[in-house]
């Protein structure tokens, strides 16, 4: 029965031909090491926020009366909704985790470098879709921390000469928060940004498959370097099969990260969500201490430090366009980065600085 | 997509900012805040700003009257600005809003003692004016009763609060975890709170015996109340236990395969 149903989807696609050279002898390098499953981890994370974010839009209602009990029937009257929605509010946190660290390896390994700068550049903005995913579905409970953090950075561009005041009323929707901007970001984050990160995982997805995977800089790969002066695809003959020895690493990994996931909802399931977030909104009423997520908090003490608020933006506008753009920037030759020693240098010292500044604007 | 670009840089670049900001205050801070004043009405501002009606949204028109939002009728008798309390006029003042707590108190030893001589205490001698706090059974001390009076009738009457008092902190503090853990408390918070108003008013009848005669009835209350609050704790533990159930299986099997895969790169290794 079985070979028969198999024989009839064979007969109509080619399944064989198609695993076998897609999975089987699809190669990946030798030296391939654990950072190149990050992708994949961030990839399954989406998937399950997606599907635990359809759970919640069953009974979310978008409406600053109804927002916030709503959330609250979920977390206790819908049966397994507590689960769901720490899934997605953990899961939220943890794939900034994922996607943070593979854009570090990415980078640490030069894999941006050509013909990889447009992959790059998808994965990048990947990630700025990402945080605005947290920044959009973090008003959503209508709490009073959600409620102020968001009054607050939809003040920010007002800093901003000639369309500040605008942006501030686009976001907005109005002079400020209101059950318009609920609506709003409520739309972005279950209709636009959903749609955008899935247009650029597919390109991001059909660049890596097209271009094949960079093989490391270092370790034992015994594999030549030809310079890219036409299209081709970058095969590793004396590699690994991607199936089924690459993608049980994957799966490793990708377990390890729900581990993880429950672990946080185990022990500390309130890690994500601080007291400010079980109280109901209230629009005439300013908590003592609103801080920003901790993905936020260096950019937050970037711009206290700067005197400046138009300089502080300018600059953290300066800095996400070199992140976006920095494989165009980036023109050396040269693709370890342990042998250049400014880059490395900076690199370092990137990671430094965000970790002081966040760390800063947690306690400042 | 320049357009799109720019409104996503905008919103990420945005990021979170600024510490507290305060929330609109009432115009009479202009003139309190300033040098002009004297020192012991610039004091006031300070004092409110720390207190549990600043906490609570109350601010100095509910209590004084007059314009919060234009200066110069601020303190106009035509916007229902009524100043300062005579002493003897304060539990009215106050009673304007904490109506139990007044009659209970006008029934009161201390009660009658202000409306026959004019001096007996008032709310303020207790809880203090512009920087009230939350009131709690500490209010009843030493210190403060013998101002006027021995301590020994207000020892027994804290003695007979106590028990009282203290399950309704252990609930109020159980309902905060329950809080911070993502369960909505609402109901049991409202039943609370509806509990510790009426126990207040009992603080004020100064009445040893009918503390211990009503006391049984609160720790009835405050039973039912545990009970629910129990069984949130209970279907707190059983959801511990799912999760850590979840958290044995994900990390088993991310063993596993991280097992099966070592084997299959060592065999290819050796091929």
């Amino acid at each position: 029965m079985w070979k028969t149903i198999k024989n009839w989807i064979e007969v109509r696609v080619g399944l064989d031909e198609l695993v076998r050279t897609q999975l089987t002898e699809y190669r990946v390098p030798r030296n391939i090491n654990v950072f190149y499953t990050l992708g994949f981890v961030a990839l399954a994370g989406f998937i399950v926020q997606i599907i635990t974010g359809f759970f919640l839009l069953t009974y979310y209602v978008p409406h600053p009366d109804h927002a916030f009990k709503s959330v609250q029937g979920i977390m206790v009257n819908v049966p397994y909704g507590w689960l769901f929605r720490l899934m997605h509010v953990v899961g939220s946190n943890l794939i900034v985790v994922a996607v943070g660290c593979h854009m570090l390896s990415v980078f640490f390994m030069n894999s941006y470098k050509k013909p990889r700068e447009l992959t790059w550049f998808a994965g990048a903005t990947m990630l700025l879709i990402t945080l605005t995913f947290c920044l959009s579905g973090y008003l959503l409970p209508w709490s009073q921390l959600s409620y102020w953090a968001t009054t607050i950075v939809t003040n920010i561009p007002s800093a901003l000469p000639f369309f500040g005041n605008f942006a501030v009323t686009c976001l907005q929707g109005g002079q400020n928060v209101s059950g318009v901007t609920l609506g709003r970001f409520f739309a972005l984050h279950v209709g636009v940004l959903p749609a955008l990160l899935i247009l650029l995982m597919a390109v991001h997805l059909f660049l890596v498959r097209r271009i094949g995977i960079s093989a490391p800089p270092f370790g034992a790969a015994g594999e030549e370097k030809k310079p890219w002066t036409a299209f081709r695809h970058e095969d590793h003959p004396n590699g690994y099969p991607f199936f089924p020895h690459f993608v049980l690493k994957e799966a490793a990994m990708v377990m390890a990260f729900f581990a993880l996931v429950f672990l946080v909802i185990t022990f500390s399931p309130g890690l994500f969500l601080p007291e400010d977030a079980s109280i109901p909104a209230d629009p005439f009423k300013t908590p003592a201490h609103i801080k920003p997520e901790w993905y936020f908090l260096a950019a937050y003490q970037m711009l206290k430090i700067v005197p400046n608020k138009f300089l502080g933006i300018s600059l953290q506008i300066t800095i996400v366009s070199v992140f976006l753009f920095w494989p165009f920037l980036d023109t050396g030759k040269e693709d370890n980065m342990l042998k250049r020693g400014v880059l490395f240098g900076v690199f370092i010292a990137a990671i430094i600085g965000w970790a002081v500044l966040t760390i800063w604007g947690k306690y400042s | 997509m320049r357009y799109l670009l720019s409104c996503l840089l905008v919103l990420v670049c945005a990021a979170v900012a600024a510490a507290a900001a305060g929330s609109a205050e009432p115009v009479c801070m202009q003139c309190h805040d300033s040098d002009m004043m004297k020192p012991e009405l610039r004091k006031i501002p300070g004092e409110w700003r720390q207190s549990w009606h600043h906490q609570n949204g109350v601010t100095c028109n509910d209590c004084h009257g007059g314009d919060p939002g234009d200066a110069a009728m601020a303190m106009s008798p035509l916007r229902g600005f009524v100043g300062k309390p005579a002493y003897e006029g304060v539990p009215a003042f106050c009673g304007k809003c904490h109506v139990g707590i007044l009659k209970n108190y006008l029934e009161s030893g201390h009660g009658k003692a202000l409306k026959a001589s004019g001096s007996g205490p008032n709310c303020v001698t207790c809880h203090g004016s512009h920087g009230i706090q939350k009131a709690n059974i500490e209010i009843i001390n030493e210190e403060r009763c013998t101002q006027c009076h021995s301590y020994d009738r207000a020892k027994i009457m804290k003695q007979a609060l106590f028990a009282t008092e203290k399950r309704i902190r252990d609930i109020e503090h159980s309902l905060k975890k329950l809080s911070s853990q993502g369960i909505s408390t609402d109901e049991e918070e409202r039943a609370l709170f509806r509990i510790e108003a009426e126990f207040r008013t009992l603080f004020h009848t100064a009445d040893a015996s009918l503390v211990r005669q009503k006391t049984d009835g609160f720790l009835q209350q405050l039973d039912g109340l545990q009970k629910k609050v129990d069984s949130l704790f209970g279907e707190l533990q059983s959801r511990k236990n799912f999760s850590g159930f979840l958290l044995l299986l994900f990390a088993g099997m991310g063993v596993g395969f991280f097992l099966l895969a070592k084997d299959l790169f060592s065999g290819s290794d050796k091929n």
